[in-house]
């Protein structure tokens, strides 16, 4: 199997280059970070970010044959040949497929994403509904592998100022959380021409989610709800 | 919600509110001109002179301006990063649009008197 892999070593590099690799010992089980790990046994060199290896560290998210996503999940078999291996487009590569991801993370922590409460603590622990737990089903479970955030046109123009579709499925994360008590501060500083609404509904970002989220869908919560307070 | 220059929120609204006046206002247009076609000059004179149809145009044009707007200032912020020219540029658009918006009431109204 023919694999063709973005090289870029800041060290010695003037440009990036793509770097063909053949595999000889694939069969229909292996995930394409299985092949990057065989490469690797021939090339010491390449270097790719990688930890659980099952889709749940998100630390291997990859441009794929012109799609994000994480290769550790990614079947061989699924891939037309020869399969193109990029770092994440839209952030700085700092070698190879590992990607310097600042910006995405400035952007996750600028919406604040833990609960915050202003009555004083409580003795017990506070308590949800099942209803209200049921609230952030299909928003809690994302794993920050940046595969969205990177597919989306609005963030490759404005990194520095778009939170990213990543950090607003956060934020409504927070927000459709019934013990969070920050609703009026989270819209309030998610306002303005560029944190929220750079979003055009492109949808690319569901389109790559490796854990089949939607954050066009949190993004639309959240201009419902700002909507809402208006009112 | 405290007021912003550059409000998110009531553009993306300015954007919806106006793109359903459009699309109703040339819905009923259509069907207006295909119930009752105004085939010479002074039928469409005095079509466009009367006070709901000249009222309802202009507000046509007014949302078309503000809609144009907020959708031309977006693909700006978008691809236009350096500021002087981000800032020039929106001025001239603004300004085009604004001439345009003041033209077209004019026009309707010099009709309509």
């Amino acid at each position: 199997m023919k694999i063709s892999i973005y090289r870029f070593d800041p060290e010695s590099d003037q440009a990036p280059k793509m770097q063909d690799y053949e595999l000889h010992e694939v069969n229909d089980e292996m995930m394409l970070l299985d092949a990057l790990t065989l490469i690797k046994e021939q090339d010491e060199t390449l270097s790719f970010r990688r930890s659980c290896g099952e889709g749940v560290c998100g630390s291997d998210a990859v441009n794929i044959n012109g799609r994000n996503g994480l290769a550790c999940i990614t079947p061989l078999k699924s891939l037309k040949e020869p399969v193109e291996v990029r770092p994440l487009p839209g952030l700085p590569v700092i070698r190879d497929l590992i990607v310097d991801m600042t910006q995405f993370f400035n952007q996750y922590r600028a919406v604040k994403p833990y609960l915050i409460v202003h009555e004083p603590a409580t003795e017990v622990e506070r308590k949800q509904s099942p209803e209200d737990r049921d609230k952030l089903d299909g928003y809690y479970e994302c794993i920050l592998c940046g595969a969205c955030s990177t597919a989306c046109p609005s963030f490759w123009w404005n990194p520095d100022k778009f939170r990213g579709p990543a950090a607003l499925l956060q934020a409504w994360r927070f927000l459709a959380d019934s013990r969070d008590q920050a609703t009026s501060e989270r819209l309030e500083e998610l306002d303005g021409p560029y944190r929220l609404f750079r979003c055009h509904t492109i949808m690319n970002c569901v389109d790559v989610c490796p854990k089949g989220l939607n954050p066009t869908k949190a993004i639309h919560n959240i201009k419902q709800l700002m909507l809402k307070h208006m009112i | 919600m405290s007021w912003r220059p550059a409000n998110g929120l009531r553009s993306w609204l300015i954007q919806r509110i106006s793109a359903v006046y459009l699309a109703s206002y040339l819905i009923a247009v259509v069907v207006a001109i295909s119930i009752c076609f105004p085939s010479t000059y002074s039928q469409w004179h005095g079509w466009i002179a009367h006070p709901v149809i000249n009222v309802a145009t202009a507000i046509f044009f007014i949302s078309l301006m503000f809609h144009a707007w907020v959708g031309i200032r977006d693909v700006v912020l978008d691809y236009v990063s350096p500021l002087v020219i981000r800032f020039i540029l929106l001025v001239f658009i603004g300004a085009g649009l604004l001439s345009m918006g003041i033209w077209s009431i004019r026009i309707l109204f010099s009709v309509a008197l």
